[in-house]
């Protein structure tokens, strides 16, 4: 009774209306505790975009506000062909992993074939095993390759742009089929047949029923692949070659040579880029929800 | 596995003179699945032989798990026989995919495209088709208004009840005038109310357009008021064909008879070719060809049979049984008696109507349970 006690007149239609409510002391607690988290995960982000609209070549003391370092980063040449580089490798990864991911996922869950549950086993291997293994297993595949290709053919092929984007496929493929495999799962397979009761061809109950049922999944997958390919610093530092460095790979390789505010601003303008692909896969997902 | 006939590819110029008439034809179609690791294959479908008339309306009707899905999945196109041969309009159809076959399907769980509005729901076949856009203009107004959908046409399906998405799926269907309209339990899923509206509409449009509907249901009240035939399947295996009065007045088996209706079975033994003995020593009259002292069973439909007083007047036309009331039911327009003779040997289920002027008994009631003999029927097992 002393919970709901709140002196309020008419108190027993406040008993009344009170049975769906929570108790306050639990209440503030759980409040409380969320504020602790968001602070926890938001404040050193507040910091760092705070830091980089400082003008002062160090990083930890505050001069005044000012876009100088932003400038430098636009500035500079390999900051700028990092950058270039990470967006060709997101954009050329993504393309190839959603179209293959997608096969995938469907070969899974709409067909029968020998071999299928150890395909079904080994395409989730790369979700799960850590990033350094992938990394050393796929340089270790490139040098071995390269041997036998320049062997083979006289052609001699080194790292860079190709392999970093070859290995992101290789490890967005698992994720990307992941995604849409959860979509398929749910779609009922009596739709396909109907497509093709109502004289449909493979490619036409295809194009017209089951990609559009499955776009959500399709476009949430891609946008995890470009997500985690812009992201990747170990796999793209162990398979890269001189001359083609990723965004994520130049700030780490910046940071062992000294922090600066530049490495502040390469840093919001990465995170300014994640938050619009979080945004993105928002809308869409709103937009699915929105129409079941 | 080998034993695929493809009579079609063997022989191209058959034209078969009984195909005059016949809508559908399964010769010797069986359809096997394999077994879950290395278990033995599932036989879903054994050696069916079906021939289904043009216009008509001819219902399978089983238990689930007895093969009539699976047969009808054969004839959509969506699975393939192991064996047999599956004629449409005297065109071998065994081995075309589902989009190569003159016949639409009406799915149990409708399987309406949820992303397209009704309109594109029913004009997806024509468009697949390539039909000019003026004709899937019309001939989708046309079903529309078949179905009485009108007004409701740019809504997607989650926005319409589960009798108007049934009658969207049968539009879908109707509209590529398929040579004939398969349909997979599609009244499941609704209430009974709107179940028995259903029916009768799904006659009504059957009468309409003409088309040869194959029906698949469990339900046999559903198969005995709309069909014109109906075959009963058990266990993959088709036990009888004919006519709803052939089917429920005459069963030749056990199981149709008790699948069907309510059924009294009786153990007898033959005395000769026009009479049998009950377990309670009493012969009665009907026919059957086994040799004599040969055990059969007999089954009588529970409104066959009357119930008078033990001493009420012989009637010499009528077979009867001596027995005492075990039980008493009222159904509201008539009464349920259960009825043991032969000191439990034989138990009949008897329903009387509750019309004026007929006689009430209560447990304990000697009673005469009575029938003409033409409503005996000897079951084959």
């Amino acid at each position: 009774m002393s919970i709901l006690d709140t002196g309020a007149p008419g108190a027993a239609a406040v008993a009344e209306d009170s049975v769906a409510r929570p108790r306050r002391t639990v209440d503030r607690l759980l409040a409380g505790n969320a504020w602790i988290v968001f602070a926890f995960l938001y404040l050193p982000i507040l910091v760092l975009v705070v830091y980089s609209f400082n003008d002062n070549n160090r990083v930890g003391i505050w001069t005044e506000a000012s876009l100088r370092w932003y400038g430098e980063m636009f500035g500079n040449a390999r900051v700028m062909d990092a950058l270039r580089t990470s967006i060709l490798v997101a954009v050329l990864s993504t393309a190839v992993s959603t179209v293959l991911g997608t096969a995938a996922a469907l070969s899974l869950e709409r067909f029968r074939y020998k071999g299928q549950r150890a395909f079904d086993g080994l395409l989730y291997l790369p979700v799960i095993i850590p990033d350094i293994t992938m990394a050393v297993m796929l340089l270790l595949f490139f040098v071995q390759a390269f041997d036998i290709i320049l062997v083979l053919t006289g052609v001699g092929l080194s790292r860079g742009l190709g392999t970093i984007t070859l290995a992101h496929i290789a490890f967005n493929i698992s994720f990307v089929a992941l995604v849409v495999r959860a979509r398929l799962s749910g779609l009922d397979s009596s739709l396909e047949e109907a497509a093709a009761d109502l004289y449909a061809t493979r490619w036409q109950a295809f194009r017209r029923v089951t990609l559009p049922l499955i776009a959500p999944g399709v476009a949430g997958g891609a946008l995890l692949a470009l997500t985690l390919s812009l992201d990747d610093v170990v796999i793209a530092e162990f398979v890269s070659g001189a001359g083609s460095t990723t965004l994520p790979v130049y700030v780490f390789g910046a940071l062992r040579r000294g922090v600066t505010p530049l490495i502040n601003a390469v840093s919001v303008l990465m995170l300014a880029g994640s938050i619009l692909l979080v945004l993105a896969s928002l809308a869409i997902s709103r937009r699915r929800s929105g129409e079941a | 596995m080998s034993e695929i006939t493809t009579q079609a590819a063997v022989s191209p110029q058959v034209t078969s003179p009984a195909d005059t008439g016949s809508a559908v034809t399964l010769q010797g179609v069986s359809k096997r699945f394999p077994g879950v690791k290395g278990a033995d294959p599932v036989v879903a479908v054994d050696h069916l032989d079906l021939d289904i008339a043009d216009g008509e309306f001819f219902s399978l009707l089983g238990p689930s798990g007895c093969g009539k899905t699976t047969t009808l999945r054969m004839i959509a196109g969506f699975e393939y026989p192991s064996a047999g041969s599956i004629q449409i309009f005297g065109d071998e159809v065994g081995l075309e995919p589902p989009n190569k076959r003159p016949v639409n399907t009406v799915f149990q769980s409708y399987a309406l495209f949820p992303h397209m509005t009704i309109e594109q729901n029913i004009a997806f076949g024509l468009e697949m088709q390539d039909l000019p856009r003026a004709e899937i203009k019309q001939r989708t107004g046309e079903v529309i208004e078949l179905v009485q959908m009108q007004g409701r046409e740019q809504r997607k399906p989650k926005q319409l009840s589960g009798g108007q998405q049934q009658r969207v799926a049968l539009a879908r269907a109707l509209v590529n005038h398929p040579k004939v309209l398969l349909l997979d339990e599609p009244l499941g899923a609704l209430d009974l109310k709107l179940r028995q509206a259903m029916q009768d509409e799904l006659k009504r449009i059957q009468e309409q357009v003409g088309i040869t509907f194959v029906y698949v249901t469990h339900d046999q009240e559903e198969a005995l008021t709309m069909s014109d035939r109906i075959a009963v399947m058990h266990d993959g295996v088709l036990l009888q064909v004919g006519s709803p009065e052939q089917i429920y007045d005459a069963p030749r088996t056990r199981f149709v008879a008790d699948f069907i209706g309510d059924t009294n079975l009786a153990e007898a033994t033959v005395v000769d070719a026009d009479h049998v003995r009950l377990a309670d020593g009493t012969a009665i009259r009907v026919s059957s060809d086994r040799a004599p002292d040969s055990p059969i069973t007999v089954a009588l439909r529970p409104e066959t049979l009357g119930l008078r007083q033990h001493d009420a007047e012989r009637d010499q036309r009528l077979d009867a049984v001596q027995g005492v009331v075990a039980r008493v039911t009222f159904l509201g327009n008539a009464n349920r008696y259960e009825v043991a003779a032969a000191d439990g040997a034989l138990v009949f289920d008897v329903r009387q109507g509750n019309a004026p002027g007929v006689e009430h008994f209560a447990v304990g009631d000697q009673v005469r349970v009575r029938w003409s003999p033409s409503s005996a029927t000897v079951l084959e097992d």
